[in-house]
């Protein structure tokens, strides 16, 4: 039996290997919080198709009286061009039509050709549809009773559709990609604020069991603290890919979305943002963690870091559903905490140009650089006083009396 | 040679190590004892790299110690450190691993490890799931898993039931049989005094004493005898040069004596029939409260 050399990779790698093993194979709570996140991202497909809210295709109308009949007609056939079907009835009277809409089953009612009778506020579209087959019922009347030949009022009435021309190539996977995208924010989050906490606890868990003076006896702090981000990390990573894959198959299968042909991209830039993400919020937490002494504390030093990243996510939510071409998206994919939220919306909708992605990379990679040092500095000032919490000037003071690199 | 030279360090206005020096060799089993606050935990964390002093440093065989040479160091801190959640076996050969040692040696160390120190049957339990006592036999055995060429433990005696501390010292002093520097501290004098080959006293961050217990106990340059003389009472000893009286008892005399015993002896036999005549070792508590008082 003889020690090797240890390098500062070794150490890393070694306790890296512990988080990913400890935390994959030996605890369930992985195996459940995989399937949990899972049921959010089937219910988020599932609900809406089940709810009916997507834009229904086909209405019930009644025509109560003969002056409602011409307007009929005329529904059917615009309808017909907007690809909805109409299926018209004959209630016997106008209050039959009313008591037919109060039960739910008429959509609309018309009226002797005056009035329209929905039970709240009529579909939007059907309503639109009513009220012009209405005007174009009633030009109809007066063209026929101005003697214009049936023909010629077909043809003012009826015009053939325009043609469009649009200035922009259309992206057909354009909703299949913001769906992906939305469900990726909601992932992301999850999954950042979760693994980022998991690395707050992990730290109060060595501090307060002292297995962290075990360890430093034979590793350096920054190793512990490194080894400990990746290889969290790396079970975060894990879980959100088998999550991405999963669901994508979910929501091919059941008719949710069309994969888009460069589905994969989409995802990938998920896990490079999730990344992105995460190193920079997960040496933050580890300090949370560093500074104070039991569980119970954490909850008081990681709200700052909590409320950051509910901010974020919330700025990140309100750009895609205003649209992930706003001020507020643009300006927020350059600020580093919210970047990693919003950044994958933008791209997933083809919203940023490759300059944004660059540059906000760049200031990513350069935030992280900086919060990693710093962290690194505090984790070590703090992780060995146990007791009252540890003031951040005072971490920041002491980080420098740890035995370094090389030094006796 | 282990040698702690000139150790100072202080928290905040609160001088913890004054100035601290002593040199432990190869192969002995060093005890490490002081009242509580002397500073004996911010000793051994320095030792081991966990905490870095003022001043003074840590020499192992004539060089400073670095970081390299802390992995083959074996220690076990007073607040126990192990991960509640994880399993015995694989804690160990995580630590085994951590200090250097290739997975098929850190496998075999911990089967070896767990065998030794009576755990066997727990080796798939997670800790938390032991007794405490099982749980400080794991602890130790975390401290020994890498096969280390210095121990350093901090109270690794409390809490052990008897057949523990039987456990505990053997495999100790086995591996001081070994030629390994063995350094431990108790407050268990009579243990520390029976296992112990030398002691370190330390109070308020200086130390007081060390040296083997009888060079301790000799430190005065006086001895002390207990002598009874058969139908003499205790009268013949008033005037002995260089002895003083610390006790008369009915019969019996306890005197300290600068010199040579045998004067006393002559006194004694010249008074009457010599029933007793014996050296009295003070206990290491004994010599413990002198130099702490002191």
């Amino acid at each position: 039996m003889s020690t090797q050399r240890m390098r500062t990779v070794d150490g890393i790698r070694l306790t890296a290997r512990r988080e990913l093993v400890e935390r994959t194979r030996r605890d369930r709570s992985f195996v459940i919080s995989t399937l949990v996140t899972l049921g959010i991202v089937a219910a988020i497909i599932f609900v809406p198709k089940l709810l009916g809210s997507d834009d229904p295709t086909e209405f019930d109308v009644g025509l109560a009286g003969p002056a409602s009949q011409p307007l009929g007609q005329s529904l059917t056939a615009q309808a017909e061009t907007a690809g909805i079907r109409i299926n018209l009835q004959q209630p016997a009277s106008p209050a039959e039509a009313e008591a037919a809409v109060r039960d739910g089953k008429l959509d609309l009612a018309v009226i002797d050709g005056r009035e329209l009778v929905a039970e709240a506020e009529p579909n939007e579209q059907l309503g639109l549809l009513a009220q012009a087959a209405s005007g174009a019922a009633r030009a109809q009347q007066t063209l026929q009773s101005a003697g214009v030949p049936p023909a010629e009022i077909q043809a003012a009435l009826a015009p053939p559709p325009l043609p469009v021309r649009s200035l922009e190539p259309v992206d057909e996977d354009a909703r299949s990609k913001r769906t992906i995208a939305t469900v990726a924010v909601f992932l992301l989050y999850g999954q950042l604020i979760g693994y980022c906490f998991a690395v707050a606890m992990g730290v109060v868990e060595e501090k307060s069991t002292r297995v962290v003076e075990v360890l430093l006896a034979a590793v350096r702090p920054v190793q512990l603290l490194a080894g400990k981000i990746i290889g969290i990390g790396l079970v975060g990573l894990i879980q959100l890919a088998i999550i991405g894959v999963i669901g994508l198959v979910i929501a091919v299968a059941a008719n949710a979305i069309t994969l888009p042909p460069d589905a994969a991209g989409t995802i990938g830039s998920v896990l490079l943002w999730f990344l992105l993400g995460y190193a920079f919020y997960s040496s933050m937490f580890a300090v949370a963690g560093a500074i104070v002494s039991r569980q119970e504390e954490l909850q008081n030093t990681a709200t700052p870091l909590n409320l950051l990243m509910i901010a974020s996510f919330f700025i990140a939510f309100s750009s895609s559903v205003t649209g992930a071409d706003s001020t507020l998206a643009r300006v927020s994919s350059f600020l580093p905490p919210v970047a990693p939220l919003v950044m994958p919306l933008r791209i997933a909708g083809g919203d940023a140009a490759t300059w944004e992605i660059g540059l906000s990379l760049a200031i990513m990679l350069v935030s992280i650089v900086a919060v990693v040092l710093l962290a690194a500095r505090l984790y070590e000032g703090a992780i060995l006083r146990t007791g009252a919490r540890v003031k951040l000037g005072d971490a920041w003071r002491s980080g420098r009396r740890q035995p370094a690199a090389g030094r006796a | 040679m282990l040698e702690l030279q000139g150790l100072t360090r202080r928290y905040g206005h609160v001088v913890a190590l004054d100035d601290l020096s002593f040199t432990v060799r190869d192969g002995q089993m060093f005890g490490f004892v002081g009242p509580n606050g002397a500073g004996k935990t911010t000793t051994m964390r320095i030792v081991l790299g966990v905490l870095e002093p003022d001043r003074g440093e840590v020499r192992w065989r004539g060089r400073p110690v670095d970081a390299e040479t802390r992995r083959r160091f074996g220690y076990m801190p007073e607040e126990r450190g192990l991960y509640p959640k994880m399993r015995v076996r694989d804690q160990l050969e995580y630590f085994a691993r951590l200090h250097g040692l290739s997975a098929g040696d850190a496998e075999r160390a911990a089967g070896y490890w767990i065998e030794r120190l009576g755990v066997a049957g727990r080796a798939g339990d997670r800790v938390e799931q032991l007794s405490l006592g099982n749980q400080q036999r794991v602890q130790l055995a975390a401290a020994l898993v890498h096969n280390p060429e210095v121990l350093v433990l901090d109270e690794p005696f409390s809490g052990l039931d008897p057949v523990g501390v039987d456990v505990l010292a053997e495999v100790l002093a086995g591996r001081a049989a070994d030629g390994i520097p063995v350094i431990f501290s108790s407050h268990q004098l009579e243990l520390v005094e029976r296992l112990c080959e030398a002691v370190a006293i330390i109070n308020h961050g200086r130390l007081v004493a060390a040296g083997t217990v009888e060079e301790l106990r000799s430190a005065g340059g006086e001895r002390r005898y207990q002598v009874e003389v058969a139908g003499a009472g205790a009268d013949w000893v008033d005037g002995l040069e260089g002895v003083t009286v610390v006790e008369k008892q009915d019969g019996r005399v306890v005197v300290a004596v600068a010199g040579d015993e045998q004067r006393v002896l002559d006194a004694a036999r010249a008074a009457g029939r010599v029933t007793l005549f014996s050296a009295v070792q003070p206990s290491l508590a004994q010599l413990f409260r002198q130099a702490v008082q002191a």
